[in-house]
């Protein structure tokens, strides 16, 4: 049940992703519509990340296309932002809370300039949306869970951007914490900005999403909640792994196998 | 004294030349090394300076004499080939980063010192002094040495404060950097090839083999002090240059002490002193805060005892002996005696002829004590679903950590109770 959006801010086409030339995400294609709030749902190893990751340029796609606000990725840069998972840098790291949420002008500064006024204006401002404000000079090896992922939310306010990906937001996050993220969310897309998060607690997917991905490796799902979120697409997303497709990307692995056929790479190439 | 002044009024050009030098090389590559240190790629700067050597020899081999310049070019081309098939390897194979970077060191190491070997057996006059390469000659820097330290020692701060910004971001979260549009490769590329100039010039102060302890050492002692990134790379320059200055003295007033060891020893001991005495996260910091916590927890339990013996009476100002305390409570005797010295010290307590009894303060202060205990007990009670014959011991700690913040919620979360799962009183002020 893939339901495509009109006028998409996103374009996935064909794509396929491998990691040591094992497929982990095989052909998704989808559209996202713009304006809302979406969420990507799936088991443990589902490709999950990995789909965001790939949209980001993070991982070098083995087939298909992104197209985002019908351009490539280089040229909208400034327009995307991304959330990683929180337990991907070391918050042992020296700089403050201000320090980092400014580390999201740093795309809009360009090389060598150094942070002005104005982005410190706006770094406050996102600090303020994520009730962060009394902790600008904190040191971020001094917050707790729910408070470095509330950091790492207004580094991507700061980014002004807006088309934004997040990578679980709400892991390891309190109550408290949760329910001032969502209805931060919900006010972004209210403003038009579109909003796609990895999540992981499905009771929660209806009261938070109006449009839910759901992923196992293949898209499975991709349309308005309250047509796909059903019992009966949700056993296909969470019912095991297909085995015949995890044996086949194993023995791509195992035997180092080219993920598509060369031929096919350059025909590809000479057609754009 | 006289050697003192002798050494810092620099008169003498060969004083100058091992005193700038030295602090130009272990300086700029302690700012260097912070980065590399952030990115936590410390063995890196080990190999790259392992791996220099063979680059020295081919390059002394190709041209004949001891060029600095020539030199400097050999050793940098290998130390960076190096890095990049460090990168590779790790990369594109099934082999680790710390496999690789062990293979890397040693296989450009073994390589270096058969060349020298070949150099050595070759009876070329002027060989002489190329194994300096191993252990540093920064006693016999010369002038033509200290340009070239210069210029290179210059490029590595302008480039660093020029891309501050870029090399923070980089070590500290590298795929957002990418997403934001950043050059990341090149940034890296750039971090890369100076740590390389680093490692190049400075192994000429210290040597091969103890040149990591240079990129790495200070700006892991600057980390003890600071939060900051801007003030460690400093605190690391600070730190790198006075070792420098320190090494080139000692050897001065020692001769027959060699100057890149003692360099080493000094930023080391500066790293070892970091270790123990920084604020907050040193040793010695810590055992004392320990220390204060454990005095703490004694003398609340001492103040608690007592007002649970003034509870049993029903009068809280009764003067008590050291007996009556430890039947309400065990404690270590002398720990006790200390306790109670301090707490009448600090106006908790009063003694007359060897009896004690609480002062207001002191009763306000072990009633609050009982009371988190017995609040903290209801807590776990009612909220974890624990027995009430099980909470006492969990208590018993809380009850000391438990800040006036903590405190207020925990009354309005249990809705002001006044007994606790024990049916003792809860006391209110």
């Amino acid at each position: 049940m893939i339901e495509q959006a009109k006028d998409p801010v996103l374009e996935i086409h064909d794509l396929t992703v491998s990691y040591d030339r094992k497929p982990v995400l095989w052909d998704v294609d989808l559209t996202l519509p713009a304006g809302q709030l979406i969420g990507i749902v799936g088991p443990n190893g589902a490709g999950k990340s990995t789909l965001i990751k790939s949209i980001m340029g993070l991982t070098p796609n083995s087939s298909g296309y992104v197209k985002l606000f019908d351009k490539n990725l280089k040229d909208v840069r400034g327009k995307i932002s991304y959330v990683p998972q929180k337990e991907s840098v070391d918050w042992d790291f020296p700089a403050s809370v201000l320090d980092v949420v400014l580390m999201g002008r740093y795309g809009k500064l360009g090389l060598f300039k150094r942070p002005r006024k104005a982005d410190k204006d706006v770094a406050m401002d996102a600090l303020r949306k994520v009730g962060m404000e009394a902790y600008i000079n904190r040191q971020i090896s001094q917050l707790s869970g729910g408070q470095q992922q509330r950091v790492f939310l207004a580094r991507a306010l700061a980014q002004q951007a807006d088309l934004y990906f997040m990578d679980e937001p709400f892991a390891g996050v309190d109550a408290a914490t949760e329910k001032a993220i969502i209805t931060l969310l919900r006010e972004m897309s209210a403003r038009g900005n579109t909003v796609v998060v990895v999540h992981h607690d499905l009771q929660s997917v209806t009261q938070y999403f109006d449009w839910v991905i759901m992923l196992n490796m293949r898209l499975i799902a991709s349309g308005p909640t309250e047509k796909v979120f059903n019992t009966e697409l949700l056993q296909e997303t969470y019912g095991g792994k297909l085995t015949l497709l995890s044996d086949v990307g194993e023995l791509i692995r195992r035997e180092r196998f080219p993920s598509r056929e060369q031929k096919r790479k350059k025909e590809l190439k000479q057609k754009k | 004294m006289n050697s003192f002044l002798e050494f810092f009024s620099f008169a003498d050009p060969n004083i100058r030349y091992v005193v700038f030098g030295s602090i130009l090389l272990t300086g700029s590559s302690a700012i260097v090394g912070s980065f590399t240190f952030l990115k936590k790629k410390a063995l890196v700067g080990d190999a790259v300076a392992h791996a220099v050597l063979p680059g020295v020899c081919l390059s002394f081999i190709l041209y004949g004499e001891k060029n600095p310049i020539i030199l400097i070019l050999g050793a940098f081309l290998t130390g960076w080939v190096s890095l990049l098939l460090i990168d590779y390897i790790s990369a594109k194979s099934k082999i680790k980063e710390d496999t690789a970077i062990g293979l890397i060191l040693s296989v450009f190491f073994g390589i270096g010192i058969f060349m020298l070997t070949i150099i050595q057996k070759s009876g070329n006059a002027a060989q002489s002094g190329l194994d300096q390469f191993l252990f540093g000659k920064a006693a016999s820097l010369v002038g033509t040495d200290l340009i070239a330290f210069t210029i290179i020692a210059l490029i590595l701060i302008c480039t660093v404060s020029l891309l501050f910004k870029e090399f923070t971001i980089a070590a500290f979260d590298k795929e957002f950097a990418a997403t934001l549009g950043l050059p990341i490769k090149a940034i890296e590329l750039i971090l890369t090839t100076l740590t390389v100039l680093a490692v190049v010039v400075g192994i000429q102060a210290v040597g091969v083999v103890l040149m990591a302890a240079m990129l790495i050492t200070p700006a892991a002692a600057a980390r003890f002090w600071t939060e900051k990134i801007q003030t460690m790379v400093w605190l690391a320059a600070i730190f790198g240059s006075f070792s420098g200055l320190t090494g080139a003295y000692i050897s001065y007033i020692a001769p027959s002490m060699p100057t890149g060891p003692w360099i080493v020893i000094v930023v080391s001991t500066i790293a070892f002193i970091s270790f123990f005495m920084a604020p907050r996260k040193g040793i010695f910091y810590r055992v004392r805060n320990q220390k204060k916590i454990k005095r703490q927890i004694n003398d609340e339990n001492i103040l608690k005892a007592l007002y649970q013996l003034g509870e049993q009476e029903k009068s809280f100002f009764e003067k008590r002996t050291v007996e009556e305390i430890l039947q309400k409570r065990i404690f270590d005797p002398a720990k006790l005696k200390a306790g109670l010295k301090r707490l009448k010290r600090q106006g908790y307590l009063r003694n007359k002829n060897g009896h004690w009894s609480f002062t207001r303060a002191g009763r306000d202060k072990g009633q609050r004590t009982v009371k988190l205990h017995r609040l903290w007990e209801l807590y776990l009670t009612q909220y974890l679903r624990i027995a009430p014959d099980h909470v006492h011991d969990d208590a018993d700690t809380i009850e000391h950590i438990l800040t006036p913040e903590l405190e207020a919620r925990l009354e309005k979360l249990l809705d002001y109770p006044t007994v606790d799962p024990h049916s003792s009183e809860i006391p209110y002020r």
